[in-house]
């Protein structure tokens, strides 16, 4: 039936230059992928750069997780000067519970952190998109890095198909690139052991958020959490879960932490709550925004949280 | 289902081979069955919808032809008042109801009337006025009802323009389902280049803008004037490459399987007015406005004011059947006004050019007609774009302080917004003034052809914005 429909020279020709075609597009996408792979992990300065450094380089004593509510509040420093152990900052803006938990994997393969300081955000488990996107930031540590590859596919349904591109896991990273292997990217880059500090002080209006509408919480999410806690236990790892100060009104509290509280009491694992800490939600000057502390609500919030990890019984730490 | 997946990719395989593997006169039962299912990917439920307008047009376009005088008017009534009527209870309903209890509140009453909670059927204008113009046509007697019912459902569903067009008409498209479309290894690939040129203006131009355009519109009182002059001009380029990349890709998709739909778009960035941008600019429904609402209403044969009023209603409905908000509204009626300023003022303008000289430099008088025009539905396009009417009033207003900076969201974005921007413009103004001259994309080389749309497909991987990213359109 099919030579009575469809030219056998016809279907021949079509295949032949679909052949080249797909030829052209595997070679140039082999080479390009090749190039950037190689200039990616070159980059001396950007969130990649970090995100290389601390899967494949850090050897930290204390090591924080979390989003920008990481990277902005949690100053190594103070950190190294209180309690002597060595420390690095692992967060990264706007990342998910999914990218902590698939840094942590790469981290625990390679080495045994003494301790490990989760920052948590309210909305963490909440159902969206985004979340998922967000992810993007792993796909070049996919291939080298099979430990991540199931968190990773959690991205998308076709996600391994997306993967056969070796230039897909750089996509919209040329720029970034760029900058990380330029002497204006190391510019830029101010970090200190991966914190990112705020000067800026909060001059607007307080907020009110409204935590008892009913959200959907995401399992996924969820069970990435539980599965962080889970291995840093495994592998004998003492993990303190924080979430620092909001500058907001809150009418309830947010389902997230309501749930995280939970698990953590179940796993026996401190949970740190200042989201609504009276000291800070009074005072403005500490905030860069309602999410973000300022250098010096930084300085004041680490002092008081380590003051309160070293209280006794000296289990924090050591 | 969206042209931007890789679920499309597996359907768009899967079906296009089946279909030149069956016998034509089973090919159709194939399209069929596949534009259900392509649809039923979005909301399964609201198939129901659509073979209802399909049952009763159907039948209606039978009736029609064979009654005469009032009946037959009748029959045509019938079947655009439950095409009409479905539009406005999906779209219309909670607009008009609002606007109702606004009225109400006015002389201290409330408003009885529920609201529905329901969601928009995806691409419901689309292919409402597809099947308009059918009945429409067979009841000016410019075509035969279509008897085999399979057939007229394909006319409706075909699934490359189902949900965002172009909206065709039936002595177009219908005769062509029943021709036999052997497999051309030339055609597959001709239809796959403008489906790689669609993907192109989709994934790494629209979508590129659209989170700078996203991100100033969805923080309005936190951006500045420059922000949004910025974000003003990335949502022309925005909306273009979404709307004409869907396009593309719905053109592209049919003529891998030898169907022709029309040219829904002629670069209409480079329209030198407004009247222009019209003719360039969704062709499918402006003809469709003017065949079958303008004419009607007697077009341009009545005396000048007749002709005002008769393009101001057409804009003012053509802004509302894209969307139920005020919003749309104005942007419509703001274009009609454009119309109308145009002809009032077309000798004075000419006069005017004459005077100063630019008659004498046609390059410089076409630049300035074209950035003029540009500049011009950009801005009536804030009207499109805003939330609500005060939105917009605060983009104006923000807009006009000319303060502030246009990194809203950091430098990498913009850079690529521009970057995107350039690639488009070097293609498009190449095609609408070189036309004849070298060309990488229809080089009659072999590898270099090839070559060329390689790279566009690893421009796409590379630069591409692969999260997210609805069509623009699908919510018309």
């Amino acid at each position: 039936m099919m030579t009575k429909l469809i030219n056998a020279n016809t279907l021949k020709s079509f295949f032949l230059k679909l052949f080249v075609f797909v030829i052209i597009v595997f070679m140039l996408d082999r080479l390009a992928g090749a190039m950037l792979k190689n200039f990616y992990f070159k980059q001396q300065a950007g969130s990649d750069y970090l995100t290389t450094y601390v899967i494949d380089k850090t050897t930290a004593d204390l090591l924080v997780f979390g989003s920008s509510r990481a990277a902005n509040i949690f100053n190594p420093v103070i950190f190294e000067t209180q309690t002597g152990l060595s420390c690095f900052n692992a967060g990264r803006y706007g990342e998910p519970i999914f990218y902590h938990y698939a840094v942590l994997k790469c981290i625990l393969k390679r080495y045994k952190p003494k301790t490990i300081l989760l920052s948590f955000d309210a909305g963490s488990f909440n159902k969206n998109q985004e979340s998922y996107d967000r992810m993007a930031p792993l796909l070049p540590y996919y291939n080298d890095h099979p430990e991540i590859r199931d968190i990773v596919t959690l991205k998308g349904p076709f996600e391994q198909v997306k993967l056969l591109s070796c230039i897909y896991p750089y996509n919209s990273l040329l720029l970034p690139i760029i900058s990380g292997n330029t002497a204006y990217g190391k510019q830029k880059s101010t970090h200190l052991k991966g914190y990112i500090p705020i000067a800026d002080t909060f001059t607007g209006e307080k907020e009110t958020i409204d935590y008892t509408k009913k959200t959907m919480l995401d399992n996924k999410k969820i069970a990435a959490y539980n599965a962080f806690i889970n291995d840093c236990k495994k592998a004998k790892i003492p993990l303190y879960i924080v979430c620092s100060p909001y500058l907001i009104n809150s009418i309830g509290t947010d389902a997230s932490i309501i749930e995280a509280k939970k698990i953590a009491a179940e796993s026996s694992t401190d949970f740190f709550d200042y989201s609504r800490d009276p000291y800070f939600t009074s005072n403005p000057r500490f905030f860069a925004d309602f999410r973000h502390l300022n250098e010096s609500g930084v300085e004041v919030f680490c002092n008081i949280l380590i003051q309160k990890l070293l209280l006794p019984p000296v289990k924090y730490f050591f | 289902m969206l042209f931007n997946s890789f679920h499309f990719v597996f359907f768009f395989v899967i079906v296009t081979t089946v279909y030149f593997l069956l016998p034509y006169n089973k090919r159709w039962l194939l399209l069929l069955a596949s534009s259900c299912y392509f649809y039923m990917a979005f909301v399964p439920i609201y198939i129901l919808i659509l073979g209802f307008t399909i049952v009763v047009d159907y039948f209606a376009g039978i009736l029609i032809e064979k009654s005469t005088g009032k009946r037959r008017r009748l029959y045509l009534i019938i079947s655009l008042v439950a095409n009409i009527g479905i539009l406005c209870i999906f779209k219309y309903y909670n607009f008009i109801n609002t606007n109702f209890s606004f009225l109400l509140h006015g002389f201290g009453l409330s408003n009885p009337i529920p609201y529905l909670s329901i969601l928009l059927p995806i691409g419901l204008s689309f292919h409402t006025f597809q099947a308009m113009s059918y009945t429409i046509e067979v009841y000016r007697g410019k075509l035969p009802a279509e008897r085999h019912f399979g057939i007229y459902a394909l006319y409706v569903m075909f699934y490359p323009q189902l949900v965002a067009g172009p909206i065709e008409r039936p002595q177009n498209l219908l005769h062509q389902f029943r021709e036999k479309h052997s497999f051309d290894g030339d055609r597959v690939f001709e239809g796959i280049k403008i489906m790689i040129w669609g993907l192109f203006k989709k994934l790494v131009v629209a979508d590129r803008l659209g989170i700078y355009v996203d991100n100033a519109y969805s923080h309005l009182h936190q951006q500045d004037g420059m922000t949004f002059i910025m974000a003003t001009i990335f949502f022309s380029f925005q909306i273009y490459c979404d709307f004409s990349g869907y396009s593309d890709m719905a053109i592209g998709a049919a003529k891998v399987m030898g169907f022709n739909l029309m040219t829904n778009f002629k670069r209409p960035l480079f329209a030198k007015s407004t009247g222009e941008f019209w003719k360039r600019w969704h062709i499918s429904l402006s003809t469709w406005f003017k065949d079958y609402l303008y004419f009607p209403l007697g077009g341009n044969r009545g005396s000048v004011a007749r002709t005002y009023i008769n393009l101001m209603i057409v804009f003012v409905i053509s802004g509302l059947w894209h969307g139920a908000n005020w919003t749309y509204i104005i942007w419509g009626a703001i274009n009609g006004a454009y119309l109308v300023f145009a002809i009032i003022t077309k000798k004075y303008r000419e006069k005017m050019g004459a005077l100063i000289g630019l008659n004498k430099v046609p390059r410089l008088n076409l630049f300035i007609q074209i950035v003029v025009t540009f500049i011009l539905i950009s801005l009536s396009r804030v009207f499109f774009r805003a939330r609500s009417v005060e939105d917009a009033v605060t983009v104006f207003e923000k807009m006009l302080t000319f303060k502030g900076s246009i990194f809203n969201d950091g430098t990498a974005i913009i850079i690529y917004c521009f970057l995107a921007m350039f690639m488009l413009l070097i293609v498009e103004f190449k095609r609408e003034f070189y036309m004849g001259s070298f060309s990488f994309s229809h080089n009659k080389n072999f590898w270099v052809r090839t070559s060329y749309y390689s790279i566009l497909v690893l421009l796409i991987i590379l630069v591409g914005v692969f999260d997210g990213g609805q069509f623009i359109y699908f919510q018309f």
